[in-house]
């Protein structure tokens, strides 16, 4: 592989160096990260003992990567770790050396580690009563689901931060500037968060805020498992340092001198999940305790036109920030061929869309490589994916899209499963609407369409009985019989039967349930998700989160008398728990045109030929996410105790965010913006945030420049 | 047209000179205020007064407006070659409330998501309240009514008598406490430390009280909240105050003459001391200030304070000068002479003049005999029947022109278009159906939602095709065809058959057999395709089904802007309602489809209305909507005591009901009681009675308004007309009638 001079200079670097190295994105840092860990393997150090060290796994593919595209075998692996990958291993390992300390009330018993939605399950388990019986949030209008996963999320900050969680509610007290009853709503947190802890120590449930706190606390100072950690790694690389939180770095600094050589690469003007405790500057200040320090200048992606875009809006955002940006003449000029915005004023949301898709088409029809193009907004809600996905289609244009994560309950697969679920455990008391039982046989039962599907349900289907629901189709008066046809009625026999006996199980777990019926009926040839991948996968996902909940549950919550299973869809269906998934990191194609969320693609770091910016007007591209039970700001390190947040503050951390994100952008773009924007907005709202401000003044400076 | 290129009146010139400050200005009737005012915004962005940062401010009282503003400044700009869309923000007073608040939500108590409820749900909500209210409180209530027990059932039940009147008074209650920045706990406080029982204020409170909660349940606030709650976030952070103070250093009012105490807070504020604000409005066409805080003082009492500068823009191009006399001598009349003096200070000048010999608007060609007041007596029928004689008599003579009935209420307006469809002669009823578009697409929606929730009824199918096809509703061939295929769709028995054959059972075998046209055959085939579509998307989320629906249905970008906001709207109710099915989607577009519906931002329905794409037509409407709308030939009817009181004996107000003790306008108690509640003045008690007397100066003076409204619109042709209303009534002229006839007879 051709290297560039500086990424030649690290490589320079003898073996047992700490460095330092920092450049903006597109400069090649992950590239010449990746070249260093062959150079580590190439001088025969084992893979074992290196640690590549991320704030985010899928951020270390490129490194696995690239030792499976080694040509000369590696004979063990690296490690790829997080913070919480860390502390969670460490908590299990050594378990019964702190469990008494950190005050588990049953220090002898196996600790349990909560996943985010089982977590947001015993949240909602403490805090429904408190808010019904108790007056608990009683001034706010907020979604419950929100509510408790801010709650989890304030805990998380704590940790992350390095606080005690007991400081949550006056922090965020002493910084409120408006309305008196916001303060009690403050105290119910803190309330909140106090209870939740008491529960997970008396229960040994570890949620990730228990689990980092446990480790930073009890492990990290012990020698025992300092020693572990030091002579089973010897070799460090972390990649993107300033998306990670202030008690990594504090961890990194800590652990520094014990290894033989390390690389810790920082990307400039990113710091992308600040409102997740990222923090920039604990990152910045590692390059203290590094010996060597190396600084990446040469962008390998923009164009010129892109550069002097970037200059522009830079230079725009920076006289916003009254903070003065030095511009070299020779990086201004025209934007033109770099900045492509539409020829007439777009007024409705729709066209703005069907514009998009124009201009997708004409790129591809002149030679742009689909997945060279992204598609770009603050959000990707679900609409603006559909009604972009539709366009793009009508064209014949490949597309893939790319949500980090989807409500389990909006899967159609997963609605079936679970429909299907109800009808065999009449017990549960969850008879399902009439409507939702059409359309799951209509997806169970290949051939069935929903003319039939109504039909049958219609006859039978009884929504009353208290034992199993469904009626053999034989019960069917001949002439029904003969217009759902008998092809189906045997189909749904067979389904019928399944479910019949599946009933009579009671011990049946609802996992166990789900795995059979999917794999010895749904997935058989007559049925409807016979070769259906997708619904695969999502039968995949949900009987694993299932699973999670019934071992976590079912054994932390014994007094609690109820179905397992009733209680997991009762759940799914409010949205408390499984609400969110992961998806695994799909692959971008290079033949599909990516729509995904602005955030999304920049962490993907994965730089294109044309971007779109969507919905430029939104305030969401610089507005910080709507939290009012917690704070990103205040939570911070940074913040002074007492210090008010005022719009001031609001305006500056909309600019920060602003810059970090365009910028961010520009740098993984090698040739033209495409701006997407309409008059108003998908609701119907005027459209003019400041991010159109901004693109309007830099077109206006560069056009001045130009003439 | 650029503000240097054109001729400029004087008052304009004047106007056009302003660089800061504060500037009050009187305008007249067709004075081109908007334009004005469109120019000064243009001019500053020209000259540098804004820095990239920085916007121009523009306020107005309506969506339909701010387009209006928007094209009209960013014409000027692109004339002067910059960029438009740049440099200022056309609002109106909810929509800068609302981009107040969301500035910072939290401040407010809101999430950043947080919801508008609108209009026709807010009204639903308090008829609910009002009705509950009643059955709950008929001991309450009944000591306030005087009737025979035989008319009891028609006063409970009647929608026009106590369910109406109780909503009224819920409405006003609401409307003023949020006006007074009020919320039920403070209100509760008040009435926790009165020292005498004032019962209108605590049925006012209850209701208040109920409403609010049922926002919070659905996790929103009204669009009276939004200004309260805007106001609430300026005076909480001194910061953004400042900030917003930096961002917007001008600030442009439009029809400030309706201007509420709220609006001149919030305005007031982001002007700062000294700040620079310019305030336009004619004082004569006040017409929306009843049971609300607005009023044409606050433009007066800014124009007359000494450190701001004043101006006028006296010059009118719209009308004859005949009528233009006519307009100022109602105004002289009314000053001088109305024989209420009460009434004298319902108009102010400045007259209306003509403009200027080389004016590129000048004044119709004069007509003196154009004007018509009819005297004389007609009856209700008589009335609508004389006025569509003249409209038909005119338009056979002038198919050119623009016509406007206009009415005081919807439904007579409604009987004036019922008879010229009769008669048919083609009108004009936007201006009653204010919502059409919103109205029909999402019925559209709703229809093939309806379906795809019953998909075995093949009378819902051939609904859906009706709904398909609707584009063709206007041509009466094509429709023939589409009607044909309806018969047939309705004839098939079995759904399934048609749109999922089976080798054995394929309907549209059979159909071809019965050698239907190969045309209907093709119809019939395409419609299934379209179907099967609809019907394999049902397993989607319901925003995604709904827009791939409307994919298939719309063409129209305003449709489908529709669309995607009803989605929306439909994935945050899903959200909200995770059981909820089909059935009760389709419901709540049934609901919106027949409800008004205020939007803040876009709807079709608020695109301005022009009247000259109308010539020809007869427009129908009321006089309140005409406002700042023209035509050649405008007919004002029903001018008579009932509609335009002056305060005789023998006046009737329509506030003042039959079955209410000693016919006191309860809304107006209701409100002079909270009014004493909240004052609080020792020598200032609330009268019983006092404030129904109040509410009838009140009524004629802004009636006397409405007439010079209506008198103002017409260009060339104007014919006043009066009626005697139904027996037992016995109305006579408006004395405002009998002093223009005075007027034109020279007396």
């Amino acid at each position: 592989m051709l290297l560039t001079a500086e990424q030649q200079s690290l490589l320079d670097q003898p073996l047992q160096s700490k460095i330092f190295l920092q450049g903006r994105a597109g400069t090649g840092k992950t590239t010449a990260g990746m070249e260093w860990l062959k150079k580590l393997l190439a001088a025969g150090i084992p893979a074992h003992q290196i640690l590549v060290f991320v704030p985010q796994r899928t951020l270390a593919q490129p490194y696995l990567a690239c030792l499976r595209d080694e040509v000369a075998p590696v004979h063990s692996l690296i490690t790829t770790m997080t913070l919480g990958g860390l502390a969670r291993r460490m908590v299990d390992l050594f378990w019964p050396l702190v469990s008494t300390e950190a005050g588990f009330a049953h220090p002898n018993q196996p600790p349990h580690f909560l996943t985010l939605e089982t977590a947001q399950y015993y949240m909602a388990h403490l805090v429904r009563p408190l808010i019904e019986n108790e007056g608990f949030f009683e001034s706010l209008s907020i979604n419950r689901n929100r509510l408790y996963s801010q709650i989890i999320d304030n805990l998380n900050k704590a940790a992350i931060v390095g606080f005690p969680h007991q400081e949550i509610g006056a922090r965020l007290k002493s910084a409120w500037i408006g309305n008196i009853e916001q303060l009690n709503i403050y105290d119910d947190v803190q309330g909140c968060v106090d209870r939740f802890r008491q529960f997970c120590l008396a229960h040994n449930l570890l949620d990730f805020s228990l689990q980092v706190e446990v480790f930073l606390k009890y492990l990290w100072p012990l020698g025992l498992s300092r020693d572990y950690l030091t002579s089973t790694y010897r070799h460090l690389i972390v990649d993107n340092l300033e998306e990670d939180t202030p008690v990594t770095h504090d961890v990194l600094n800590a652990w520094l001198p014990d290894f033989d050589s390390a690389v810790l690469i920082l990307d400039e003007d990113a710091g992308f999940r600040s409102f997740l405790g990222a923090d920039v500057d604990s990152a910045a200040a590692l390059q203290a305790s590094c010996d060597t320090h190396l600084w990446f200048n040469q962008n390998q992606v923009n164009t010129p036109g892109v550069g002097r875009l970037k200059v522009g809006i830079g230079a725009v955002i920076g006289r916003l920030q009254a903070r003065p940006v030095e511009i070299d003449e020779r990086s201004t000029g025209a934007i033109q061929d770099a900045l492509i915005t539409p020829d007439v004023n777009i007024k409705l949301f729709p066209s703005m869309i069907r514009w998009v898709a124009e201009q997708v088409s004409a790129l591809i029809e002149d030679g742009v490589s689909p997945g060279e193009i992204v598609l770009l907004a603050p959000f990707m809600p679900d609409v603006l994916r559909f009604s972009l996905g539709e366009q793009l289609d009508a064209l014949g244009i490949p597309h893939q899209s790319h949500r980090p994560s989807r409500a389990l309950r909006d899967e159609s697969a997963t609605q079936t499963l679970l429909t299907l679920a109800a009808v065999a455990f009449p017990g549960w008391s969850l008879a399902p609407q009439r409507a939702n039982l059409a359309m799951a046989l209509m997806q169970s039962i290949d051939g069935l369409d929903l003319v039939r599907a109504q039909l049958l349900t219609n006859q039978v289907y009884d929504q009353r009985v208290t034992d199993f629901p469904l009626k053999p189709f034989e019960t069917i008066p001949p002439d029904l019989r003969e217009r759902i046809t008998y092809r189906v009625g045997e189909r749904y026999d067979r389904l019928r039967n399944w479910l019949q006996a599946g009933s009579q199980e009671e011990a049946l777990n609802l996992d166990f349930f789900l795995s059979r019926l999917f794999g010895e009926v749904l997935s058989q040839p007559g049925f409807g998700f016979h070769d259906d991948l997708d619904s695969a996968n999502t039968a995949a996902i949900l009987i694993e989160s299932v699973q999670k909940f019934r071992w976590t549950v079912h054994q932390q919550l014994p007094e609690v008398e109820f179905a397992i299973g009733k209680e997991y869809v009762q759940m799914v269906q409010d949205g408390v728990i499984a609400a969110q998934y992961v998806r695994s990191w799909e692959e971008r194609s290079p033949d599909a045109v990516f729509l995904a969320p602005a955030y999304t693609f920049l962490i993907s770091n994965q730089p294109v030929d044309v971007q779109f910016w969507l919905d430029v007007g939104s305030p969401s591209w610089y507005q910080r996410l709507d939290q009012p039970l917690t704070h990103p700001y205040v939570l911070s390190r940074h913040w002074e105790a007492g210090q008010l947040w005022d719009a001031e503050d609001e305006l500056a951390a909309a600019h920060e965010t602003l810059h970090r994100l365009t910028i961010g952008l520009l740098n993984r773009c090698r040739k033209k913006i495409y701006i997407g924007m309409s008059e108003l907005d998908i609701r119907g709202y005027e459209n003019s945030g400041l991010l159109v401000r901004v693109i309007n003044e830099a077109w206006r400076l560069s056009v001045r420049s130009g003439s | 047209m650029t503000a240097t290129a054109i001729r400029l009146r004087p008052g304009q010139q004047a106007i056009l000179r302003y660089q800061g400050g504060r500037m009050g200005i009187s305008a007249v009737p067709g004075s081109g205020k908007t334009w004005t005012l469109a120019c000064v915004a243009a001019n500053l962005i020209k000259l540098g007064a804004i820095d990239p940062d920085q916007e121009i401010l523009v306020v107005t009282l309506v969506n339909a407006a701010v387009d209006n503003f928007s094209s009209r400044i960013s014409a000027q700009l692109q004339m002067e070659g910059l960029l438009p869309g740049y440099g200022y923000r056309v609002r109106t007073l909810h929509g800068l409330a609302n981009d107040i608040v969301r500035e910072r939500p939290d401040l407010a108590g809101l999430s950043n998501g947080y919801q508008i409820i609108d209009e026709s749900e807010c009204t639903r909500i308090r008829k609910r309240i009002a009705l509950d209210w009643i059955a709950t409180h008929q001991d309450f209530i009944e000591p306030f009514l005087a009737y025979e027990d035989y008319q009891k059932k028609s006063v409970y039940s009647g929608e026009y008598n106590l369910p109406r009147t109780i909503d009224s008074i819920a409405n006003a209650f609401i409307r003023l406490a949020k006006d007074w920045e009020l919320t039920p706990a403070a209100l509760k406080r008040h009435l926790a430390e009165s020292a005498i029982p004032l019962p209108l204020v605590e049925m006012g409170f209850e209701m208040y009280t109920a409403y609010q909660d049922a926002l919070i349940y659905r996790g929103g606030v009204d669009f009276d909240d939004l200004i309260r709650l805007a106001l609430r976030c300026l005076r909480s952070d001194p910061a953004l105050l400042a900030l917003l103070r930096k961002r917007w250093p001008f600030i442009l009012e439009d029809e400030a003459q309706d201007s509420s105490r709220l609006q001149q807070e919030v305005l007031s504020l982001l002007a700062g001391e000294g700040g620079n604000w310019v305030r336009v409005g004619d004082p004569n066409q006040a017409i929306y200030e009843s049971f609300t805080t607005a009023s044409p003082q606050f433009l007066l009492d800014f124009i007359a304070n000494p450190d701001v500068e004043q101006r006028t823009l006296p010059e009118s191009g719209r009308s004859t000068q005949s009528i233009i006399d006519l307009a100022n001598a109602l105004i002289g009349w009314t000053q001088k002479d109305h024989p209420n003096p009460a009434a004298h200070t319902a108009l102010t000048p400045p007259l209306i003049q003509p403009t200027p010999a080389d004016d590129p608007q000048p004044n119709p060609l004069d007509c003196p005999a154009c004007i018509r007041l009819v005297e004389r007596a007609l009856t209700s029928d008589q009335e609508i029947h004389f006025v569509i004689d003249a409209v038909e008599a005119f338009l056979a003579e002038h198919p050119e022109q623009t016509v406007a009935i206009l009415c005081l209420r919807n439904d007579r307006a409604y009987k004036f278009a019922d008879l010229l469809k009769r008669r048919k002669i083609p009108c004009v009823e936007s201006l009653l159906q204010s919502t059409s578009v919103t109205r029909l697409s999402t019925g559209a929606m709703a229809h093939i939602l309806g379906y795809l929730g019953d998909p075995t009824s093949n009378r819902k199918l051939s609904l859906a095709y009706q709904v398909w096809r609707r584009a063709a509703r206007d041509d009466e061939e094509v429709w023939k065809f589409h009607k044909a295929v309806i018969k047939i769709v309705e004839s098939c028995k079995y759904v399934e058959d048609y749109l999922w054959p089976t080798p054995a059972n394929d309907w549209l075998e059979a159909v071809v057999k019965e050698q239907q046209p190969s045309d209907i055959l093709d119809e019939l085939t395409a419609f299934r395709t379209v179907v099967r579509h609809w019907q394999s998307a049902v397993i989607m989320p319901v925003d995604q089904l709904l827009l791939t629906v409307a994919q298939d249905l719309f063409l129209d970008p305003v449709e489908l802007a529709l669309a995607h906001k009803l989605s929306t709207l439909l994935h945050q109710l899903s959200n909200a309602n995770p059981d909820w099915r089909l059935p009760q989607f389709t419901e709540e577009l049934g609901t919106i489809a027949k409800n008004e519906r205020k939007y803040l931002g876009f709807t079709q329905d608020d695109d301005a209305f022009d009247p000259d794409r109308y010539p020809g037509k007869v427009v129908v409407g009321t006089m309140h909507k005409a406002k700042g709308l023209e035509w050649d030939y405008v007919f004002l009817t029903a001018v008579n005591n009932y509609n335009f009181p002056s305060g005789a004996a023998f006046d009737q107000f329509q506030s003042e009901k039959w079955f209410v003790k000693d016919q006191l306008n309860l809304e107006a108690e209701t409100i002079a009681q909270l009014r004493t509640l909240i004052d609080n003045h020792p020598f200032d008690w609330y009268q019983p009675g006092q404030a129904t007397i109040d509410a009838r100066q009140e009524f004629i003076r802004e009636r006397m308004r409405l007439l010079f409204v209506g008198v103002t619109r017409a260009r060339r042709w104007l014919t006043v007309t009066w009626n005697t209303g139904r027996p037992p009534n016995k109305n006579v002229p408006a004395v405002g009638l009998l002093a223009m006839i005075n007027y034109l007879e020279g007396i």
